[in-house]
This record gives structure tokens, sequence and C-alpha cells, in this order.
């Protein structure tokens, strides 16, 4: 290794080097002008989107609106529910030495839990800045006690958050609906326009949801330094108010803006006509039995109880994350609770359709009060041999009695006479077989049903016997046949002949009130129907009404029998040997006259064989129970009856 | 007379070591090495300080002392003596890489060889060894490189080691060797259009090897084993697909490989002209910035530091790579030349690829900053770059005597 015989470098070299050296000077050069880009040219531009990383709206909870009953009953509001929280990583005393076992012992005795399992609760948590949920919905006592002990519990928070309370429980139930989270297709049709995000809570049935958008309420929003790893957390101070948590669920110390808090606005209140007392009345009359009970007010259509049977479920169970064995026990039961008979289920209304009718034939002109029919026992079509009976023989019968006695060949002939067409446009015009406007979702319209109707059905189905028969408008006269209706038509009937003619809107919520629609009745065809149907409580003898005398109030009504099964299969039998199944279905409508306020009541009693005497009872105590109460006693008797 | 009969002679010991060195050291590399090494000292204190105290800055500054030993005892031998070594170190080289990627076979993939007492990460080492490999072999091919036999036999030699760095799979060293071989051929003075060759060779190799990978590559694949698995030994993984994928069509969506470069885009960009100040870069206080104390360092400079202090940094950069380049084209002797040389294009590889990787003009691989990122083994590694580079002027002195 000699330090005289280096090779020496190649001519040249030295350029080679220097085509390096400008190679690098390009290169950081190059990186030099992208700095520049990013941190001079689009500047602005990303420096929002650092700002966007840094500061998150927390959203601060709100009140939903409260829904108030007749008489400003509260039925539904929100109550501060309290949950207990457990944070470890704040669970330390001065020094910093953890004091969870400790903690955790003092703890599950104050709220009476097991150690073991809240022990395992804390040690299965993520994060040791996660606010861990130990007791949901505590009682108040709970919650005093753990803020007296709160010098004891380091790490141990109250979060409260509004949550909504059912005052009532299973009564009206049905009727208030029940909330649940948005579901993702109601958040793609309806949600980015009303401004719903993914965590909301929405109405899912009843009030709840028809009023939604004037209930709900909008959260507001505290601005909080957003970490990348970890989540703001709220809790309640002392005093009640929301805070923001000391550390996120990540364990950065957590800070709120000041100035940026955006206040919840809470939802606006419901008031609305429905009787929560008289709507447990009738819920613990319909008790064991399928069922429906329509009370209105006959002259402005505020429903004061829409009651079914099945209907026993709370809509607490749907908020309440312990109930969801309930929960899920509710979805599998039949008949559904869930289910309004009242206005979602629609089924023959038999003879009560006959006031209908009665009204209709009275101002067409077809009867009036001398028009007389003879019932034998049953009519006869021309070319038909088949006979439609009837359930007893009347004689010469005219209107008043044939509504007192329900002779149902006295209305074969009214039916034949006037025709379907006639009867279908009447029918909807006294709103049978058609939506009543009620405010609640899901109502059914049922059938009231012509030729057209028939035609189109009949196609539908594929099936050749499109034309209408004649026999068929004689089912239909007795509102049987392809007729269905729901209890609330039937109930807005009734009110329609006692407040003199006109249809009301029957609704729930007080500012839903829609001016009645007047039907234009002569005086004569009301107190013709109204004769026939205070006779049919008052004749001792033929009245099907008359199993609900002696009562002291001035009852009239109409009662029917909608026949479920053929006579043929069930004439032999005792009322208590027919099947379930095919037992008659009972209906009874019913007032009481000369009393304020008028009301209009529909019984409706699945199964319950005959209208007089299974369903008449329930509207008798329906009514007792309505006009007998303090607050409505004294009766008042206005100075002119109405016949 | 007399004096002219009693001239000197030079001494005819040759010292291996010879410490006097020192004292004729260059003084302004070490300085510009010193005012990185306190930037990056700062910058790791501020990254780091808020989560883990001075743990990582007092470790990293260990290791700046222990490396300017290193670098010292570099400076102080003569790098021929190092060189005559380099058949043996190849060899070692070769066996370890082999041995580091028969040991992944069983304890799944890594870097560290366990070697008793202490673990090595032998694609680190091959960096140095390829360094000296390639500066022996150029100088004993001498000017026959001219012959494109010998151009050839560039490849062969530094072939086996990419291979088997490929096949661990670290692509950032073996990427980094590539660059290291062909300016190197290209200053022991190759004939330009061989490179040309070379260069369009490789071109023409590459492009269909990405083109088969890439083209029916899917981003959102159906199946989660396709995103683990590659499908050969040589096949490109999910993941690098993914980021060479994105990089190519900007993909849309918020997939792993993006997250990271537009977290750092935004640190940079957010930085500003003037930047945001000590610990005051939300990127990285937020933990929105991952990776901020290794491979993405530099964009939480940049948020700190703002424009001015991206250009004092990249000027520091400039000037200490072009310095080694002057005792590069000072050096009287090849091998010193290609020393300099090969050690300035490591240095500049990690940092220009690194700093381009943070200001999004290039698809994320994990390559460390030097002086900068956290990391022992790495800033050893550089201190013993700076070390050969400053051993390099030392030679030039020899020829005074």
């Amino acid at each position: 290794m000699s330090t005289r015989n280096e090779p020496t470098r190649y001519e040249g070299v030295e350029y080679r080097i220097q085509f390096l050296a400008l190679g690098l000077a390009a290169a950081f050069g190059l990186l030099c002008f992208q700095c520049w880009n990013l941190q001079v040219i689009q500047y602005e531009a990303i420096n929002q989107q650092a700002e966007n990383n840094q500061v998150r709206p927390i959203a601060l909870p709100s009140n939903r609106g409260t829904i108030y009953g007749r008489g400003d009953v509260i039925l539904a509001d929100n109550r501060a529910c309290t949950d207990i929280v457990f944070t470890p990583g704040e669970c330390t005393d001065d020094a910093g030495q953890s004091r969870v076992d400790e903690v955790i012992v003092k703890l599950a005795d104050l709220l009476d839990l097991s150690d073991e399992a809240l022990r395992e609760k804390v040690e299965a948590s993520g994060h040791p800045f996660e606010q861990i949920v130990i007791k949901q919905e505590v009682t108040e006592a709970d919650r005093i006690r753990i803020q007296e002990h709160a010098f004891a519990l380091p790490g141990a928070d109250t979060v409260v958050k509004p949550q909504r309370r059912y005052l009532h429980g299973e009564t009206g139930g049905q009727l208030l609906g029940y909330l649940g989270l948005i579901s993702p297709k109601e958040l793609e049709t309806w949600g980015e326009e009303n401004d719903y995000d993914q965590n909301d809570w929405v109405g899912k049935g009843g009030l709840e949801r028809m009023y939604e958008s004037s209930l709900r309420s909008f959260d507001g929003s505290a601005m909080v330094t957003q970490h990348a790893w970890g989540s703001a957390q709220l809790r309640t101070s002392q005093h009640g108010n929301i805070v923001v948590a000391s550390h996120d669920t990540g364990g950065h110390l957590m800070q709120e803006l000041e100035g940026l808090r955006k206040d919840p606005i809470p939802g606006q209140p419901l008031y609305t006509t429905l009787d929560i007392d008289l709507q447990k009345y009738c819920e613990q009359l319909l008790k064991g039995i399928e069922g429906a009970i329509v009370v209105l007010e006959a002259d402005t259509g505020g429903v004061l109880a829409l009651a079914s049977s099945p209907s026993n479920f709370d809509p607490t169970i749907f908020i309440s994350p312990s109930r969801s064995s309930e929960r899920v026990a509710l979805m599998k039961q039949k008949p559904s609770p869930m289910r309004n008979r009242c206005y979602q289920e629609n089924s023959a209304p038999g003879s009560t359709y006959k006031i209908m009718l009665a009204t209709a034939a009275l101002e067409e002109g077809i009867i009036d009060k001398n028009t007389t029919f003879f019932c034998g026992g049953s009519f006869k079509l021309p070319n038909v041999n088949r006979p439609w009976g009837c359930h007893g023989r009347h004689g010469q019968t005219d209107i008043v009695n044939a509504i007192a006695y329900s002779c149902d060949v006295f209305f074969y002939n009214v039916g034949y006479k006037m025709g379907i067409e006639r009867m279908h446009d009447w029918g909807v015009k006294m709103g049978l077989g058609v939506n009543t406007g009620l405010d609640l979702p899901g109502e059914e319209a049922g059938i009231m049903p012509n030729a057209a109707w028939k035609a189109q059905y009949f196609k539908d189905k594929d099936r050749s016997e499109q034309i209408w028969y004649d026999g068929e408008t004689l089912n239909s006269s007795i509102g049987q046949g392809y007729v269905t209706t729901t209890p609330l038509q039937c109930a807005v009937m009734q009110a329609c002949v006692l407040n003199g003619g006109k249809l009301v809107v029957p609704h729930l919520a007080r500012d839903e009130f829609q001016i009645p629609i007047e039907l234009n009745l002569k005086q004569s065809t009301l107190d013709l129907v109204m004769q026939g149907m205070r006779k049919c409580i008052t004749d001792p003898n033929r009245g099907t009404g008359r199993h609900i005398m002696p009562s002291p109030l001035k009852f009239v009504g109409k009662t029917g029998t909608a026949q479920i099964a053929s006579k043929q299969f069930t004439k032999d039998m005792e009322d208590d040997e027919i099947p379930y199944n095919m037992r008659d279905d009972a209906w009874f409508i019913a007032s009481v006259l000369d009393v304020e306020p008028r009301v209009s009541v529909c019984i409706f009693f699945k199964h319950g064989l005959h209208g007089g005497t299974g369903a008449g009872p329930y509207g008798k105590k329906v009514l007792e129970y309505f006009y007998g109460r303090e607050d409505n006693a004294p009766v008042v008797l206005a100075q002119e009856g109405q016949h | 007379m007399m004096a002219k009969i009693k001239t000197k002679k030079p001494s005819p010991v040759v010292r291996i070591v010879d410490w006097r060195n020192l004292t004729r050291m260059d003084w302004f590399m070490p300085i510009i090495v010193l005012i990185l090494a306190i930037i990056g000292w700062v910058t790791l204190y501020s990254a780091t300080e808020i989560q883990y105290e001075s743990y990582f800055v007092t470790r990293q500054m260990a290791a700046f002392g222990i490396g300017v030993l290193i670098a010292a005892l570099i400076l102080c031998t003569d790098y021929r003596f190092v060189v005559a070594l380099a058949p043996i170190m190849y060899l070692a080289i070769l066996v370890m890489l082999y041995a580091t990627l028969s040991a992944d076979a069983i304890k799944g993939s890594s870097r560290w060889l366990n070697l008793g007492p202490v673990s090595i990460q032998p694609s680190e080492l091959s960096k140095f060894v390829m360094v000296y490999v390639l500066a022996w072999y150029f100088n004993f091919v001498g000017d026959r490189i001219k012959k494109l036999p010998f151009v050839i036999l560039t490849f062969v030699i530094a072939g086996p080691p990419i291979l088997l760095i490929l096949g661990q799979p670290d692509l950032g060293t073996a990427v980094c060797l590539i660059p290291l071989t062909g300016i190197m051929l290209f200053l022991a003075g190759s004939r330009i259009w061989h490179l040309v060759f070379l260069v369009l060779a490789g071109i023409v190799v590459l492009l269909p090897f990405v083109y088969f990978q890439i083209h029916d590559f899917d981003p959102n694949p159906k199946l989660r084993s396709t995103m683990i698995e590659a499908a050969g030994p040589y096949d490109l993984k999910y993941h690098q697909k993914k980021r060479i994928h994105s990089f190519l069509f900007a993909d849309e969506g918020d997939n792993d490989g993006d997250y990271q470069q537009i977290q750092s885009t935004i640190a940079v960009g957010s930085g500003g002209l003037k930047g945001k100040g000590f610990q005051q870069g939300t990127q990285t206080r937020l933990s929105y910035l991952p990776y901020h104390y290794t491979d993405f360092i530099f964009a939480h400079y940049a948020e700190e530091r703002g424009f001015v202090g991206c250009a004092i940094l990249m000027c520091l950069y400039a000037a200490l790579l072009l310095r080694g380049l002057m005792f590069a084209r000072e050096c009287p002797d090849m091998m010193g030349t290609q020393l300099a040389v090969g050690v300035i294009v490591i240095l500049t590889y990690h940092s220009v690829i690194n700093i381009a990787i943070n200001i999004d003009l290039l698809p994320v691989t994990g390559l460390p900053l030097p002086f900068m990122s956290w990391g022992r083994t790495f800033y050893l590694t550089t201190m013993a770059c700076i070390g050969i580079l400053l051993s390099v002027p030392m030679r030039k002195n020899a020829f005074v005597y």
C-alpha cells in the first residue's frame, strides 16, 4: 500500500460531479417549490382543512314537546334520566395513585350492585378515559347519594339526558305512539331536508309520528377540540347543568370553546282532546275481549277515547334500554296490540249501517214517515229463488219501527228501490268506507261497494264475475256483503245524525279542528231517525237495544250484529256452543239526548254474538261513566229536546 | 547544501488509524451537522414531549454521541484499508441478508437479525457495504469500465443483495441501492450511452411489471384475504399496490395510504409562511398526523416552522450534501471520490424522497429523514456516512507530504 502509485482520476470526472451537484440542487429546488405551493399558494384552503380537523360540535340534548290531554292533563313529557358513569382514568388520589378498587366497592354498595359485576364491567372497557355507564336510569335518591359522596368517589359522574316519559303507561299507548331511532330509510327519504342525523330519535307511530315535525326538538351543540382518536363526553354538574367532561374517550383533556355554544331548541307542546280517564275506563272495559270503543264529541269531532283491545303496550318500553325483552314479546304477540281496532281494522258494520240507509232513503224521498213494508220473515227478489231472511216477523213496519226492531226486510225493500249507486254515494257522504281524516297514521278506509268497485276488485283478482247483482245490493242494505267500516266511521255517522247533519272530522290535536261539513239534511229526516233510535232503547218488548234499560239517561242507539259464519251452520247451536271464530260481531252506536256535551259512542265487540246484549251494555257503561263523573255533573239538560 | 541533504523523508510507516486526522478535519460540515442535529432534537422534543416527555430526545441525543464516536473512528481510519476489506464485507452481508430472510420464514416479517447480545438490521448495513464494495470494484476495474461486460458485471454484483432485501421485503432500502449503483457507475467513467441504454432497459423491464401488478387492481376488494397476501414472493402487497394506485389515479375515499398523506399535506400546508410555532401544530397535538415523530416528522416540522423553516432546513441539507460533493471533486484519487459520492447518494436519497413523500410528491413508503426522524440505527448510519465523507479530504492532505 503505497501513497505513490494512486490510480489517478480520469479526465472529465469533475464535470460528472458537477452534473450530480446540479441534479441535487434541482431536487431540493423542486421540494422548495412544492413547499411554497402548499404553504403559501394553497395556504388558505389547507389551513381551513386543518381547522375543520380541530373543532367539532358535540350535541347537547333537548326536550321533545309535551303532549297534553283533555283538561291539560299531561300525557307524555320528558324526565331527566340520570345515568351513573365511571371513568377509571380519573379515579386517582392527589398523588395520582389509582383508587379504582376501593371506589368500585363503595359504588357497588351505594348503588346496590354486585362488586364482581361492576369490576368486570370496568375491566372490560377499552380505554381508561371512556365513561362506563354503571347504572342506567337511576332514581333521584341514587343520584343524590352519589353526589353527596362525590368527594369519596373520584371518577364517578352523573350524566343527565332527557327521556320521554309516558305518564299513563299502557293507557292510550297506541294513540301516543312511541319513539325509535331513525331508520336508514327514513333518514334517506326525509331526514336530510328536515335536518335529522342518524342518532336522532323520531316518532314511530301514533301522535308521536303524526306531529313529529312540531314535537321534535333540536339538539344544541357545544364546540370542543376534537382529537383524532377519542370523542368528547358530557356530564352533569352538581347544579344540573350539562358540561363537557374533563377527558374525552381517548384520555385527552377537554375544554369547551367559549362563546360557541348553541342552545337546544325544545319541541312544541301538543294539546289533544283525548280524555285519558275515559280512555282508561274504556280500556278496562275491554280487558279480556277483542274489541274497540270510540267516543267522539258529536259537535266538533274531537276524539275523547279510542280504546282498543288488546292494547297492552306501554310506549316506554321502546325507549328504555333495559326492556328489550318486553319489546320482542310485544312484537310476537297475536293479535297485535300495536293495531288500534278503532281505525285500523274494518269489518262488516251489520245493522248499524241502517242509520245511514234510513237517512239516505228519507232524504231521497224513497220513503216517508208513512211508508210501510210488510215483513213476513223474508224478502224475495223477482226471478231469484233464494229468499233473503229477517231475524223475525215484524208485520207492517214503518221507518221508526224498522230502526227500532232492526227489520231487515224493510231495508231490503229500501235498498232495492234505491239501488247500489245511490247507496254508495250516501254512504261515502256520511263517512262510511272512506278515511275520516283522523290525525293518526295508518287509518284504514274500509269498503263502500258499488258496481265500479266490484268490477275493479274482481278484475284485479282475475275473476270473471264482474257484474253487480241485485242480491248484492240487498246484502249491502243491511251492512253485510262487501261493506266494511271501521268503528270510528260508525261513530262519525252517529255524530252526524245527532248533531243535525254535520259530518265531523275526528281529530286528536285540538288545533286540527275542522269545521264540520254541512250535509243539509231535513229536520224531519233527523227526527224520524232519532225517534227510531230512541225506540230501539225504550221499546221494552222488541227494541233491539232494550237490554240497556233502565237508565236515568235518555239513550238513543242502534245495534248491529254482523254475521260471520253461515247461519246454516250455526242455527241449531246455543250461543255458547258456537266456536269463537264463527260468532257474530257485535256493534252498538249510542248517544244520550238532552245533555251537554253531546257525544257519540261506537262499540265494536269482535265475536260478541249480539249487538244488543253483547255490545249494548258496554255502550251504556261508557256513557253512564262519562256523564256520571264528577267533572261532568250535574248533567245539563238542554232546554229543547231533540227528537 | 546540508539543508538539501537533510530533507525529511516521508515516513515509510502507513498508519491505518491516525488520530491526527482530527486536527485536519473540515470545519464547515461538522457545524452544519450540529445545526441539523439541534433542529432535529428540538423538533423531536416538540413532537413527543406531550405524550412521552423527554424519552425520545434523550435517547436520540445519546445516539448522536455514539454516532460522533463512530464518525471520528471512521474519519481517522484510512479508507483504503476499509475498501480493501470490501470483498469480505460483501460475502458477510450476503450471508446476513440470507439469514434474515430465512429467519423471516419462521418468525414472520422482520428486518432484524439477532446476533446474541445485539440485533442489527442487515439491510441498513448493506447500504454502506455496497458503497465500499462498488468503490473497490470500480477501483479494481479502472479504465475497463468503459467496456460493456464490466458495466453489466456491476449489476451482477449489486443484484444479489438487492433481491435479498426486496425479499424481506424492504422496498425503501432496495430501491435506494439502484440509484447508488447507477450513480457510482456513472462516476466511474462508464460511457454515457451505456448508461442511457441501461436506464431504458430498466424502464422496459419495470413498466410491464408495474402494469401487470396494477392493471387489474381493485382498490376495494370483496375478499379480505386478498388484502393481506401477496400473490408471489416478488409481487407487490396489497397496501403497496393501493398506494401506487391511489397515487396514480387519485382514488376517492379515505383509504389508509391516502389518510397519512392527506394529513401530512394538511400539516405542511397549514404551517403557512411562518408556521404555527413550537408545539402549536394542531395536526400533531390532536394526533391527526400519523408517524409524526418518525417518517412524517418533516410535516410536523413544516407545520410548526412554516415555509421559512422548510427553506432553511432544505438549505442546510443542500449545503451538507454539496459540501460532500466538493470533497469528492477535490479528492485526487478515484476511490475517495467514489466513496464520497456513494455516501451522498444514500443521504440524498433519504432526505429528498422522505420530504417528497411528506409533501405529496411521491407515494408513501417508509423512509426516515436524516437527523430528524426518531430511530437510533438510522441515526448511527447517518453519522457513519458523515464520518466517511469527512475522511475523504484526509487523503488529499496526505499528498501534501
